[in-house]
């Protein structure tokens, strides 16, 4: 603007509120573009290289809850390349001790049946309460470009403002089942990073997401008020493996309509095996506008997790049936920590002692396991 | 009405089956307040650009001067600069001012008068705000009024794929750039990832939603953020969603504004390594500025965007390493 010149029109007595300035023609071709590509990029502008991090960076970073490096490393784990492997199997391993401690809750339902704003909505309320949220979102990659639109954070907006809040989408890559092929270990990583409740968003086809379900706690199904075809469109697959029918969109004209469709749902469910053993999953309404449902919905969560919690399901159902997707050296990990779990609480009930803050969080030191715990058996006796 | 140009009548009846179409369309929905809701009507209508976008960018519709018969240089032209920050702070005294004299009691009262025919259904809304106007409320705190009880419209956005490859796929530049960013996964173990993002009080979008689809048909992973955005927030979802490069699209002239501002926020958040290109309405005397602000690239009117894509791929390969 230096170059400039007031507008001719200017007034006599602008003072330093008119803010107009006429800026010089600049002697160049098209838009300063200088040639048919239209398209002027620089060789002289230098680009900051990319750092290269360590295992430690990663781990450090992630256990201190560090977003940056949290997402950086989610990169590297979703990453395909076979050079990066050996950098994301380090970096999982460290930060597995850590991990474990969340409530994972999986949501389905078919395209359009409001996941994202009901994401939106119960996330809101949980940030305010003080939780940390993570919402992990998959979104299809095309399978002739192989390229993704990932739009989640449009209808997330509120949410992705909060601080408490981590949205990360992520291409499905042409993973069936849907998820990501590295969701779990992503989930992992949101663990270690202290987020205490975790939402996994599906592609949405409503169909074939065993993989999710066997990832996550407790599994949603949205669904719409439709057209009178609610029960025929829906896939009994999907129900079935479903802990909880949530009927969206129960508001103003929708509202009757929407208890009418929940009735047909816990009608239907009478006659299905209950996903998770010792729970009956049940059809509820709720309505991601108004907020009405929410909070009962987020309890019947808690009261899942408190029952599950009592019976061991929590730990048997949902965490065991992550097995198959371990490599061996982890499955041996997680055998310890399970045993070892079971032991303490056994202890625990058995000497009506309370122990010190014995807690699945509890950081778990790879090294002395036996003296550990013989220690732990003479303070009890 | 053609008078009998069997040409024109041709063209005529083929514009009238087509909007029909689309209002049958409109229709079935339930009326257009219903479509709007769903965000069907904006979706079409950037479907029809990204088309038309691919077809201007194959060369298959010509537009004199951009990519026909260019001139190989235009006449040096002047350009009406605003400063923005003076305007908003000018604007802020105003403001200040307008509060300091008003009547605040009487404007509270007309403002929950509002609240309370939102509430009872009853009253002429549009009759209380224009009192509250006259009091001298401004239109955000009248809206405000109303929100309480409403909520605020959310655009639906939804996004497409597809169009743009359906109508340039076979043209060399298109397929020399999807080998690229097949051969940019191959070595980096995912897709280039871009965030398309749109700052400050600028809500034309549709451009953006074009780039959008053309650079995931090019086979990128596109985020899109959501609209106005203020730059920390997009520099938070760059940074969260570990992206490689951030386009911004400024179509509003915020651009002298809202880049720097961009570019430290990612800064702040350690993430200076992530490209920030810009495209849209951008006067030639703001390039120099914007290049010295750290723009990577910038994209005008006319570019055409396999060729940009391109280019982004180029830069990203000489950050990443490739050289070694």
């Amino acid at each position: 603007m230096n170059d400039g010149y007031k507008p001719d029109w200017t007034p006599a007595n602008a003072g330093k509120e008119f803010a107009c300035d006429v800026m010089k023609g600049v002697q160049s071709s098209h838009d300063g573009m200088t040639n048919f590509a239209a398209t002027t990029v620089r060789k002289s502008v230098s680009v900051t290289k990319r750092d290269k991090l360590t295992v430690d960076d990663y781990v450090q970073g992630i256990l201190a809850g560090d977003r940056m490096l949290l997402a950086r490393a989610i990169t590297l784990i979703e990453s395909n390349s076979p050079k990066h492997m050996e950098l994301a199997q380090a970096v999982l391993q460290r930060i597995l001790p850590y991990s474990g401690n969340s409530i994972r809750v999986g949501i389905t339902g078919v395209p359009g049946a409001g996941k994202s704003t009901f994401i939106e909505a119960v996330g809101c309320s949980l940030c305010q309460k003080g939780h940390k949220l993570a919402v992990l979102a998959v979104d299809p990659s095309s399978s002739i470009t192989r390229g993704s639109i990932l739009g989640d954070k449009t209808r997330m907006e509120n949410l992705s403002r909060e601080k408490n809040a981590f949205i990360r989408p992520s291409p499905s890559g042409g993973t069936l089942g849907g998820v990501t092929r590295k969701s779990r270990e992503t989930l992992l990583l949101c663990e270690a990073a202290g987020y205490d409740i975790i939402l996994v968003e599906t592609v949405g086809v409503g169909q074939s997401e065993i993989t999710v379900r066997s990832m996550v706690d407790f599994f949603l199904l949205v669904v719409l008020t439709g057209a009178g075809d609610e029960l025929q469109g829906m896939k009994k697959g999907v129900m079935e493996i479903a802990d909880a029918i949530l009927v969206n969109k129960a508001d103003g004209d929708n509202k009757q309509k929407a208890e009418m469709v929940k009735v047909d749902y816990d009608r239907m469910l009478h006659y299905l095996r209950p996903a998770t053993e010792g729970w009956q999953t049940k059809a509820y309404t709720c309505s991601a506008i108004t907020g009405a449902g929410i909070p009962e919905l987020w309890q019947v969560i808690h009261t899942f997790r408190e029952k599950m919690m009592e019976n061991h399901v929590f730990l048997t159902a949902g965490r065991f049936k992550r097995w198959n997707g371990f490599m061996p050296w982890l499955k041996i990990i997680y055998v310890v920590f399970f045993i070892r779990m079971r032991m303490l609480k056994r202890i625990a009930s058995l000497s009506k002692t309370r122990l010190p803050q014995i807690s699945f969080r509890q950081r778990w030191p790879h090294r002395n396991l036996l003296t550990r715990l013989k220690n732990l058996k003479n303070t009890i006796n | 009405m053609g008078g009998g140009s069997y040409y024109v009548e041709a063209l005529t009846q083929e514009l009238v089956r087509s909007a029909w179409a689309h209002i049958q369309e409109v229709e079935k929905l339930g009326g257009m307040a219903k479509a709007i809701e769903t965000g069907l009507p904006k979706m079409r209508i950037e479907e029809a650009a990204a088309r038309r976008q691919a077809h201007i960018d194959s060369r298959d519709e010509m537009i004199v001067g951009i990519n026909k018969y260019r001139l190989e240089h235009e006449n040096p032209l002047d350009i009406l600069a605003v400063d923005n920050v003076a305007v908003r702070l000018s604007q802020i005294k105003r403001l200040e001012k307008l509060r300091a004299n008003r009547d605040n009691d009487t404007v509270q009262s007309c403002l929950e008068a509002i609240t309370n025919s939102m509430e009872t259904g009853r009253g002429n809304l549009l009759e209380l705000a224009v009192e509250a106007a006259r009091a001298r409320a401004s239109l955000g705190e009248i809206s405000d009024a109303i929100e309480k009880v409403s909520g605020r419209h959310k655009a639906v956005i939804r996004s497409i794929s597809g169009v743009y490859s359906s109508e340039f796929a076979d043209s060399n530049e298109f397929q020399r750039v999807r080998k690229m960013t097949d051969e940019f996964e191959e070595h980096e173990g995912r897709r280039p990832r871009i965030m398309i993002a749109k700052m400050g009080q600028d809500g034309h979008d549709r451009g953006a939603k074009v780039i959008s689809t053309a650079f995931a048909d090019l086979g990128f992973d596109v985020d899109i953020g959501p609209l106005f955005q203020t730059p920390e927030e997009t520099a938070q979802d760059a940074v969260d969603n570990d992206v490689h490069v951030v386009g911004m699209s400024s179509l509003a002239a915020g651009h002298k504004t809202l880049l720097p501002q961009l570019i430290e926020e990612l800064k702040k958040r350690g993430r200076e390594d992530i490209m920030v290109c810009i495209g849209g309405v951008i006067p030639a005397q703001d390039y120099e500025f914007l290049y010295k602000s750290g723009a990577a690239a910038i994209f005008g009117p006319g570019t055409v965007l396999p060729i940009a894509a391109g280019n982004i791929l180029e830069k990203l390969k000489e950050q990443l390493y490739w050289d070694e």
